[in-house]
């Protein structure tokens, strides 16, 4: 191992030890010092309903600013005056990155791509699928029955599998698809300039108006290419057929994106999104080693123009499905490996380091920043819900009675539930605003199932259990010991 | 977005000032500190935690009533003694001086208010001498000397019935022992032992029928079932001896007794009895000491008996 590889490798070593330390710590303080323990659980649980209750509100201004947008014709914005660049001339490259997904995940993708409002002979769609998949041929030659017509180019791309300097990752796969995609357009004349790509997941539905969404946030940008273009994800696809527990694990997900979507300096792209792909050529395209290829091509962009790179968000959905399995234990395993893929993000830290590192031109304060506001998300999701519940209670099991008999061991218990008890204020508020992106109730669907996803909230605590902390603790670790994941594909399903 | 932006702005800078301003006193509030106003000083405190059975009772702290009931903690207290009492209504009120200390809570939790006046309820529904409880069936056994029957009826006293007899023995019986699994009973004075059923009605073999033994040979200290509900130890006070619960058994002789009033315990989980005997030194001096038997089904063969007096 070289002298660089060996500082990789502690930056590989360093969130895992810092979330294990912490951990280790708080336990040992609470056996052996459970009163120092108690203050250090009562300062992070006040701040942390500090922060729910900043976080709701920044949710609150998410949905306001999503229901302002939702029904505005963007297509119309478009013809602003104020707008030089005439839109008709944006063309969009749409990849659909897909490995294990079957056609009822796929058919109804491009349908809703058919049904956008944005002029089809605009439009040039990549299925990009993984030449490893033995019903890739079949799906592609069904799909390019039913779709070739329907844009202005329909294209099946097959991922060679095991290709030097790749492992098996959405990137590789959609990168192999982008470079065809580019020598479509070279063949065709169209400038890279003038080329939107978005890099879709494979059950990603798009809503009509999403493209003149985006074509308006990339006229309007005054550095078009020095931005990516994040959309709102919700899993509303198969909602109503989700089991509850897999249903609220993604409404979160969504609550977070929203989140973040107001969060503009920590904003980074997340699942499908968009960007110019003169700058996705630039940049040499998303990466073919890395799983989480969507937050990393932001950084790879934001290295590539020293900084002058920002996520925008449109105030619109993109509607994806909810993983869930045919029963409950292997849904809580599809959403377990599915929140450790995303947590594997960590792996952008030593990413982003060993980049600056290089990157002399980047403000020392703006590096600090964003390396500290990565390392500091991804430390607090691996420790809080742990903390809160887990260690939380291990003052008063190890404090002895001499402990119950101080002031702090008899309050300890009454502020922590007390405190917590604000939360349950804010789920009020969040399943408020679940409802209101819900789509409407199928058919098959009985109406007390209304009443079901509204009472479902109670088991939030079983999930903050079991999926609050432990998938990113589980990547750092990995992460730590070396033990480098492959990309899971996560299972869906959806009623035919 | 500007205006966005300064919202959330807002909000940050705002949830940041909740957080420090809030922090001290909440630390405070949970460390037992009191914030006097007039020092501006914090002043260490303690609290007192008063729950009652039943609970709704006044609290008199040095005899000023708390705006509050139990279960209720009276906190910010300043370190010293306090006279806590507690009233309430048609209950004897409960009282007593406690002792605060710094950053200490003093947790009152076991006070049991007993009522100005217990209900009292008869139980039995006819005439009986002696009675006995089996807590884990919910069953009251009733034991009549005049007719010689065994009664039982729940712990409230209803669904009261005889259900078996036995054969009385002249003076009465000092003792009634159930046998592990509750379906034999014997009973007992100083020279005789009775074994009767507690369920007469079930079919029993030729050996189930209640007999009375004689024992003349001693006066019977106590007697213990063994775990095979077949076995008695009897412990007189002159030897230890067993005996199958049958008609016309005849008694095992484990141990011979120097002690005339010895006292025995018997542990059925391990089938172990333990007894005092006295032992005489060559000095002349007595000494008491504790032995065990084991009596296991293994050590109850008689090579392991005699081996035990073997050894003695």
């Amino acid at each position: 191992m070289n002298k660089r590889s060996t500082f990789i490798r502690l930056l590989e070593i360093l969130p895992g030890t810092i979330s294990w330390s912490i951990l280790i710590i708080l336990i040992a303080l609470a056996i052996f010092r459970p009163v120092a323990c108690a203050v250090i659980i009562i300062i992070f649980e006040f701040f942390w309903i500090i922060r729910s209750l900043y976080l709701t509100t920044l949710l609150i201004m998410a949905y306001h600013k999503l229901a302002q947008q939702k029904n505005k014709d963007w297509l119309l914005s478009c013809q602003n005056s104020d707008i030089k660049k005439n839109w008709k001339d944006i063309y969009h490259l749409v990849i659909f990155p897909t490995y294990k997904e079957g056609l009822e995940i796929l058919r109804p993708s491009l349908e809703a791509l058919k049904n956008c409002n944005y002029p089809k002979d605009k439009l040039v769609v990549i299925m990009a699928f993984e030449e490893r998949n033995k019903d890739a041929l079949k799906n592609a030659y069904v799909l390019e029955n039913e779709f070739k017509n329907d844009f202005f180019a329909y294209i099946s791309t097959y991922h060679p599998d095991g290709l030097p300097g790749e492992t098996r990752t959405k990137g590789a796969n959609a990168t192999w698809a982008a470079k065809h995609g580019k020598e479509f357009l070279g063949k065709k004349g169209i400038a890279l300039e003038d080329v939107i790509v978005s890099c879709f997941d494979a059950d990603t539905c798009v809503e009509k108006e999403y493209f003149g969404c985006l074509t308006y946030h990339f006229l309007t940008n005054p550095k078009p290419h020095q931005a990516s273009y994040q959309p709102m994800p919700v899993y509303n696809n198969n909602i109503w057929h989700a089991s509850s527990f897999a249903r609220l694990v993604e409404t979160s997900s969504s609550f977070c994106q929203l989140v973040e979507s107001i969060r503009l300096e920590k904003f980074v792209t997340f699942s499908s999104h968009s960007m110019s792909f003169k700058t996705l050529v630039d940049i040499d395209y998303w990466p073919v080693d890395m799983i989480s290829d969507d937050s990393v091509v932001y950084w790879k962009s934001y290295l590539y123009y020293e900084g002058d790179y920002r996520v925008v968000p449109m105030y619109i959905t993109v509607s994806m499905d909810v993983a869930y399995s045919s029963n409950l234990f292997k849904t809580i395993m599809v959403q377990y490996k599915q929140k450790r893929r995303w947590a594997w993000g960590i792996e952008n830290f030593p990413f982003l380091i060993k980049g600056f590192m290089k990157k002399n031109q980047i403000p020392l304060s703006n590096k600090i920043r964003r390396i500290y506001h990565l390392l500091e998300s991804h430390i607090s999701w691996a420790v809080w819900a742990i903390i809160i519940m887990v260690i939380a209670p291990l003052p008063i099991l190890f404090g002895g009675e001499l402990f119950k008999q101080s002031s702090l061991g008899y309050n300890f218990p009454h502020i922590t539930n007390m405190l917590l008890n604000f939360t349950i204020g804010a789920s009020f508020v969040w399943i408020a605003l679940s409802w209101t992106i819900l789509p409407p109730r199928p058919k098959d669907v009985h109406w007390s199932k209304s009443i079901i996803m509204v009472c479902e909230w109670v088991i939030v605590p079983v999930i903050i259990l079991i999926l609050g902390s432990t998938p990113a603790l589980d990547a750092q670790t990995r992460l730590m010991l070396g033990k480098y994941m492959e990309f899971y594909a996560t299972e869906k399903m959806r009623k035919k | 977005m500007f205006t966005e932006q300064r919202v959330r702005a807002l909000l940050y800078y705002s949830s940041v000032l909740v957080f420090f301003l809030g922090l001290p006193f909440i630390l405070s509030f949970a460390l037992g500190y009191k914030f006097d106003r007039k020092t501006m000083k914090f002043t260490q405190t303690g609290l007192i935690y008063i729950k009652t059975q039943p609970s709704g009772a006044e609290i008199y702290l040095d005899d000023k009533l708390i705006n509050d009931k139990t279960p209720a903690a009276v906190r910010e207290l300043l370190p010293g003694s306090y006279h806590v009492r507690v009233e309430l209504e048609n209950y004897y009120p409960w009282s007593g001086e406690v002792q605060v200390g710094q950053r200490k809570a003093v947790l009152l939790e076991k006070i049991i208010l007993f009522p100005l006046r217990p209900d009292i309820e008869q139980v039995n529904k006819d005439k009986f001498n002696i009675f006995m409880i089996e807590e884990d069936r919910g069953i009251i056994y009733y034991i009549n000397y005049d007719d010689s029957g065994i009664y039982i009826s729940d712990l409230k006293g209803s669904h009261f019935k005889k259900i078996s007899s036995f054969i009385g023995i002249s003076p009465q019986s000092l003792k009634w022992k159930f046998s592990p699994n509750k379906e034999k009973i014997v009973y007992f004075n100083k020279h005789k032992i009775g074994v009767t059923y507690s369920d007469g009605e079930k079919e029993k073999r030729y050996s189930d029928e209640p007999f009375v033994l004689d024992y003349p040979q001693g006066v019977i200290l106590d007697i213990f079932w063994h775990s095979d509900n077949y076995h008695l130890i009897v412990v007189s006070d002159r030897n230890v001896e067993v005996l199958e619960a049958k008609p016309g058994s005849s008694f095992i002789e484990l141990v011979k007794l120097n002690k005339r009033n010895t006292q025995a315990t018997y542990n059925f989980h391990e089938d172990t009895l333990y007894f005092i005997d006295s032992q005489k030194l060559e000095d002349g001096s007595v000494y008491d000491n504790l032995y065990k038997i084991d009596l296991t089904a293994k050590a109850l063969t008689l090579p392991e008996l005699i081996k035990i007096k073997d050894n003695e």
